[in-house]
């Protein structure tokens, strides 16, 4: 999506993973007319993507200043880990909520700091950073899952104002936000143009090193607040709940970079391939097709989008 | 007996050369910065296809660079071609077998060998250390032993000095000589001068795609090589009027990097500063320590008599010095944005309010700078990319004028547009000038910076090595002064 542009462009561009989507919800329809197409489904739908977009979008803009972050999973797992062994230990919500967040800003400035200043790459540092936050995780939790978590936490990830989940809401509000700063702001175009070519960027007179370093305090905040919710939502936290995100977020970032066909990520093709990856594993759930085989069809998905994109000439 | 001849044009880079170089001489081939010495190295050593003509070397036609090794083609380029993470001996055997002892590669044998090889250059190396910890001479060795070794008919040589004193200038020189002897054809690229008249047996002048000259060093001199190189169409604008002097707007003093040595020049408010020198000499490295792009080891910037923060462009283009790099692809355009991204992003801060842009004084800095520069774009959402290199450029121009600098440093700003857009980009320079700016301008152009600059430095390896009018001066003293040559 050219930044400021609007939507329209980036809708009017799309081409490949909608009609794709489309596909897949006729499909399912087909298969289990009763099933798939049933409110309580669709609104469960929601609620399963609703952590995985939250992360990918955190993803969206370490990947638009041309980064990638493989600790978002990890740190997923840790944040929610933290906040139960606070609860637990009888801290106030909010405060072990404040806390797991810290910890997760401060992760995303370790690791914006190894890449942006020590020059370490992307994927040894976040591969580090990831590698020693699951055993952190394990640590904590001596490899076992918590339980026993206050009602009051349990509210961000199981009420329903309205009949709506509040972690879908959370991840509209996540998502709407990530949008705004990436295309309306004098920061979303630094992010942009460090990613497009960091070289005109430092010419230009932005501080290349601490736009990167701000990207990755993203999507440790974005990742944070992910594992807060899934460990709400699960009334537990379990040292490797959040590890699969990983994947799927840079699954999903990719996705949407074909499905508009742009040369750099964005929010609406981030959803757009959350959105894919999620019909996908519920549908398949519903067909009862195994996990381990759906897990082997999300990763063919992930091949042919960004072939597809490579096969257009631009480089996801 | 080697013969070598080529003929062909390739966006008339190289037009319709013919050159015979025969066994046993030294060839020094020399030209201006851009007069095709690089495309023809690429050609002979096969990494290039011309698209006419043909490279024979003994008769056999050259179509690739497995066939120009194999005929004995080898070049040593300036970067040396060495992997820096390996230690000499892998470096010498680099994609060719170790000797071997049995079933085992012989790694002491390839280690006599490497010393024995080097030796024979009269310079000595550890061996089992990565040849990046290494000193220039050394790596140049290096190189050169392993181009020796393959036993080469025709040798190219690539500024083999460039990083070399004196002293070891004369025995690489010994060196060369000694391969002569043995029937090598050694093609030989230099920007200095005195080497061609000590070394070479002929010598080359490229110019404006052409051979203009293949003589013999005892029947020419230095100022008629260096006449052949800048035989013009005279079609020389006119100079700038004589302007007053104003104040001083930047201070450069004692400035030192990587290459530029302790450059110190003044700049006045109105004033247009060419910087001439040949490939190398420092020019561009002169323009990234100014505009806070490279860190200076030593010396300093000053702005309106404000000290400039070293290694930012930041604090450069908030003191007022904005640069435009030399490659537009590289240092210039986000290929990914649109024309107004583009223009907007040296100004991003005066977009914005409470870090949220702007559109519509996005949109009046687009109408303004298209108006200005003649920008030729379909709108402001035009991906950048689909513009010509010309009105990309004025693109990035516009971007830097939209900082309002005082100080504008331009490097080669007219390389790769047409010659609309060139005049174009000229007479907004004159313009700025006269509105007050000063100006440095970088330009391989010769009778570019003749016509644009009010005053007009010379770098030779890094060192301020003359200050000249432009309007008592010529192309001919310039680059004369370019290749050293005293007043």
């Amino acid at each position: 999506m050219t930044a400021g542009a609007g939507v329209r462009p980036a809708l009017r561009r799309l081409s490949g993973a909608p009609l794709g989507l489309l596909a897949l919800i006729a499909l399912f329809t087909i298969l289990r007319p009763t099933v798939f197409p049933d409110p309580g489904n669709l609104s469960n739908l929601l609620e399963h993507i609703a952590v995985l977009t939250i992360v990918a979008c955190a993803q969206t803009v370490v990947m638009a200043v041309a980064d990638f972050d493989l600790s978002v999973g990890a740190t997923a797992s840790f944040s929610g880990v933290i906040a139960a062994q606070l609860l637990v230990a009888g801290w106030p919500t909010v405060a072990a909520i404040a806390a797991a967040m810290a910890a997760g800003v401060v992760i995303g400035v370790v690791n914006g700091w190894l890449v942006a200043y020590l020059k370490l790459s992307a994927f040894v540092a976040t591969l580090a950073s990831m590698t020693a936050l699951a055993g952190g995780s394990l640590l904590l939790t001596d490899g076992s899952t918590i339980f026993g978590l206050p009602d009051d936490f349990l509210l961000l990830g199981q009420s329903r104002p309205l009949g709506i989940p509040t972690v879908v809401l959370i991840a509209i509000t996540v998502g709407a936000v990530t949008w705004f700063l990436l295309s309306r702001t004098a920061q979303g175009r630094r992010w942009h143009a460090v990613g497009g070519n960091a070289e005109a960027a430092t010419y230009a007179g932005i501080d290349v090193g601490r736009t990167r370093l701000l990207a990755f305090v993203v999507s440790g905040a974005g990742a944070a607040l992910a594992g807060l919710l899934l460990s709400s939502r699960l009334a537990s936290a379990h040292p490797t709940a959040g590890d699969p995100l990983m994947l799927t977020s840079i699954a999903a970032v990719f996705i949407g970079l074909t499905a508009a066909q742009a040369a750099r990520p964005s929010v609406a093709g981030t959803i757009l391939g959350v959105v894919v990856l999620g019909v996908l594993d519920n549908g398949l759930n519903l067909l009862d097709v195994n996990p381990y085989v759906q897990q082997i069809l999300t990763g063919l998905i992930i091949v042919v989008s960004v072939g597809l994109s490579r096969r257009r000439g631009e480089r996801p | 007996m080697t013969g070598l001849r080529h003929a062909y044009g390739r966006h008339t880079v190289l037009d319709g050369i013919d050159l015979e170089i025969p066994a046993g001489e030294v060839h020094a081939l020399l030209g201006e910065n851009g007069a095709g010495k690089s495309t023809l190295i690429k050609i002979v050593s096969g990494a290039l296809r011309p698209s006419a003509g043909k490279v024979e070397v003994y008769g056999r036609g050259l179509t690739g660079v497995p066939e120009a090794q194999g005929a004995g083609v080898v070049t040593v380029h300036q970067n040396l071609g060495l992997v820096d993470g390996l230690n000499a001996v892998e470096n010498m055997y680099l994609g060719r077998p170790y000797p071997r002892h049995g079933l085992f590669a012989d790694r002491a044998a390839a280690h006599r060998h490497t010393a024995a090889a080097l030796g024979a250059l009269a310079v000595s190396a550890p061996l089992d250390v990565p040849v990046r910890l290494l000193s220039p001479v050394q790596r140049t060795a290096i190189a050169l032993a392993r181009a020796i070794e393959q036993k080469p008919a025709v040798l190219i040589l690539d500024e083999p000095t460039a990083s070399l004193t004196a002293h070891e200038t004369t025995v690489l020189f010994g060196v060369v000589r000694e391969l002569r002897e043995r029937g090598t054809a050694i093609i030989y690229v230099t920007h200095r001068m005195a080497e061609v008249f000590e070394l070479c047996d002929r010598v080359i002048v490229l110019h404006d795609r052409r051979v203009v000259a293949r003589a013999r060093p005892s029947e020419t001199d230095p100022d008629a090589l260096v006449a052949l190189m800048t035989a013009t169409e005279a079609s020389q604008a006119p100079p700038r009027p004589p302007r007053p002097a104003g104040e001083a707007v930047l201070s450069v003093d004692g400035l030192t990097g990587n290459r530029v040595e302790s450059v110190s020049f003044e700049v006045t408010r109105g004033q247009v500063v060419g910087v001439a020198g040949l490939g190398g000499s420092g020019r561009s490295e002169l323009l990234r320590l100014i505009g806070g792009v490279q860190r200076a080891r030593a010396g300093g910037v000053r702005c309106r008599g404000q000290s400039v923060r070293p290694g930012s462009t930041r604090a450069a283009l908030t003191a007022g010095i904005a640069l435009v790099g030399e490659d537009r692809r590289r240092h210039s355009v986000v290929a990914s944005g649109s024309v107004r991204e583009n223009l907007s992003l040296g100004s991003l801060t005066a977009l914005s309010g409470g870090g949220l842009m702007r559109r519509r004084r996005e949109l009046a800095l687009y109408e303004e700078m298209t108006a200005l520069l003649r920008i030729r774009a379909a709108g402001p959402e035009q991906p950048i990319g689909e513009l010509s290199g010309g009105n990309q450029q004025k693109v990035v121009l516009g971007r830097v004028l939209a900082t309002r600098p005082h100080v504008l440093l331009l490097d080669e700003p007219t390389a790769g547009v047409d010659a609309a857009a060139k005049q174009a980009i000229r007479s907004l320079i004159a313009d700025l000038a006269t509105r007050g700016a000063g100006v440095v301008v970088v330009s391989s152009d010769l009778s570019e910076l003749l016509s644009l600059a009010d005053r007009l430095l010379v770098l030779v390896e890094g060192r301020l090595a003359a200050d000249l009018d432009p309007r008592k001066t010529d192309e001919f003293t310039v680059l004369r002064r370019c290749y050293g040559g005293a007043e």
